[in-house]
């Protein structure tokens, strides 16, 4: 076990990956289509090929999922830091914490991986609604089809997880590997130190392995409110309010725990007024307008309502989507933009 | 105010009765927490503008200017949203017309807190006080008592609805008046649980329920 076996895992995944991702790509942009001219011509046997090839889709997102997985695994199998004594020293000094070694316990909704991860989510909420609703809420089906297909093919083409495996993870592996093989005490130990901070406050905390994921699930959840609210200022149907209510209550409990997680983390990673940052701005903004659109809800028979209940809630979701991309436009403390 | 808008709108009551009364507390609480989102915007805007002239503004006087104004941007709708918070969960238990009273005074002594100390202190009171209000309106629940009936029945719905309460304004309290305390985190974690408890018990009381019957049973 060892470097050479990571890489062989590495290349695996490529070559398993690639070919899934592509085939679920090719039947997005199908669904896609079918989805567009379902949503202009109304023809009903189209429903039932647009649910067979969400589901087809969805065992592929779901097959690629398990490759990660088991890429995931490979990872904290065959990669081992075993910290010079020294560091082991120097770090129980600095932080209390004891370690001789550690291995890489890499969550699966990092770098390349969150979209595919957003994606999967999305998948199966979708299958479920195609399930529970088929007769009674064709059109938001429909939507949740172009939804997960446009996001299925910004994933392909943007952050495909299985072009480069974990590109950062990689090359962290690849020079801890070469500094090992140099037999160079002191560059073996530089290295060291970093890998220590990345893999016991990063890779390994219960916050990377919480917060995201949680995010992520409510993401996808809040798409459904979000196709929901779009057929409620079309039609009163109260098929449209439930859905939209059920699955906003699964977001925002989600929203509002993975968020709070959050916090204690970000209180010791970055010391300081890290407060009032674009990321925790739309954040807040994000939590703050999906809890005013559960309070219009209460009230939903009064006079307008119904309407502004249905606008709050697409103006959620828009709000959501700022918030996602804050992390790559604004720059800030969680942030990876540059201005 | 209400009486007016009573008679223009024909399908409100002409009383303003407890659902009406439950209703505009809703609207002002959603326009709070618009507003609230709508400074955020701003507050993104305003950073990236000045990221755009200094990539490295945070180490400047510019960051503690931009904490403040952010701040100062905030409070007032963070006022509203604590006043309207204590207007309507204790609705039920106090009569409505002693409870506004009550608020004005709460207000009128925020706002003397406000001009004496500085808006952290006046802050500091109003959370105070509506930590108490929150925390023997949840007392009560758990005890079942009969004064209590809530806008959405069901004894599960009006503990969560407490807890979720509760939680918000603990939250805000330990944020802003608990930042330096080692018990901040600690709170933070008991606020994590309040609210995290209290939004399950709103949302899924029907299937809480048949879990414990569940249990129960056995």
């Amino acid at each position: 076990m060892g470097y050479q076996e990571y890489l062989v895992a590495r290349e695996l995944v490529s070559t398993f990956g690639q070919p899934i991702l592509a085939y679920a790509t090719l039947i997005s942009a199908i669904l896609l289509l079918l989805s567009l001219y379902y949503l202009v011509k109304r023809e009903e046997r189209l429903i039932e090929y647009s649910i067979k090839l969400l589901q087809v889709n969805t065992i592929l997102i779901a097959l690629g999922f398990m490759v990660l997985m088991w890429f995931h695994f490979k990872i904290y199998n065959t990669i081992e830091v075993i910290y010079p004594e020294y560091v082991t020293a120097y770090m129980y000094q600095t932080s209390g914490i004891q370690l001789t070694s550690s291995r890489f316990a890499i969550p699966l909704w990092i770098e390349t991986e969150k979209l595919y991860f957003w994606a999967l989510c999305l998948s199966l909420f979708a299958w479920q609604i195609s399930r529970k609703y088929r007769d009674s809420a064709k059109g938001i089906i429909v939507s949740l089809n172009v939804i997960l297909s446009l996001l299925v093919i910004i994933t392909y083409l943007y952050s495909n997880p299985f072009n480069e495996p974990l590109p950062i993870v990689h090359s962290e592996i690849t020079n801890w590997s070469q500094a090992i093989a140099a037999q160079n005490p002191q560059i073996v130990g530089q290295i060291a130190m970093q890998l220590f901070g990345r893999i016991t406050y990063y890779y390994n905390t219960m916050y990377m392995w919480t917060h995201p994921p949680m995010l992520f699930i409510a993401y996808a959840s809040l798409a459904v409110t979000f196709a929901a609210c779009v057929f409620m200022l079309f039609k009163k149907d109260d098929v449209y309010d439930k859905i939209a209510y059920s699955h906003a209550k699964i977001g925002y409990l989600l929203l509002t725990v993975g968020m709070l997680i959050g916090y204690p983390w970000a209180v010791l990673a970055w010391d300081g007024d890290w407060w009032w940052d674009s990321k925790i701005n739309g954040s807040i903004m994000m939590w703050v307008l999906y809890s005013a659109y559960l309070h219009t809800r209460i009230h939903l028979c009064k006079r307008s309502m119904w309407e502004v209940t249905a606008i709050l809630g697409i103006v959620c979701f828009i709000s959501l989507i700022f918030t996602y991309l804050l992390t790559y436009v604004v720059p800030g403390i969680h942030s990876m933009a540059q201005v | 105010m209400s009486s007016t808008n009573s008679r223009s709108k024909p399908d409100f009551n002409l009383n303003f009765n407890l659902k009406n009364y439950d209703y505009y507390l809703i609207i002002v609480t959603s326009i709070a927490l618009m507003m609230i989102g709508l400074v955020c915007v701003f507050g993104v805007w305003y950073s990236y503008d000045l990221y755009s002239t200094n990539s490295n503004w945070q180490s400047t006087i510019q960051f503690p200017e931009y904490i403040s104004m952010m701040n100062m941007y905030v409070y007032p709708f963070v006022l509203v949203l604590l006043l309207s918070l204590g207007l309507c969960i204790p609705k039920r238990i106090v009569p409505r017309a002693a409870l506004i009273k009550a608020t004005f005074v709460i207000l009128l002594l925020t706002l003397v807190a406000s001009v004496v100390g500085g808006m952290e202190l006046g802050i500091t009171f109003i959370l105070l006080m509506s930590i108490a209000v929150q925390a023997v309106v949840l007392a009560l629940t758990i005890l079942k008592s009969g004064a209590l009936t809530f806008e959405r029945e069901g004894y599960l719905i009006q503990i969560g609805s407490s807890l979720l309460h509760l939680g918000t304004v603990l939250f805000i309290f330990d944020f802003v008046s608990m930042r330096d305390s080692v018990y901040h985190i600690p709170v933070f974690w008991v606020v994590t649980v309040l609210m995290g408890i209290g939004t399950l018990m709103s949302f899924y009381p029907s299937e809480i329920s048949r879990l414990g019957r569940k249990i129960a049973l056995r």
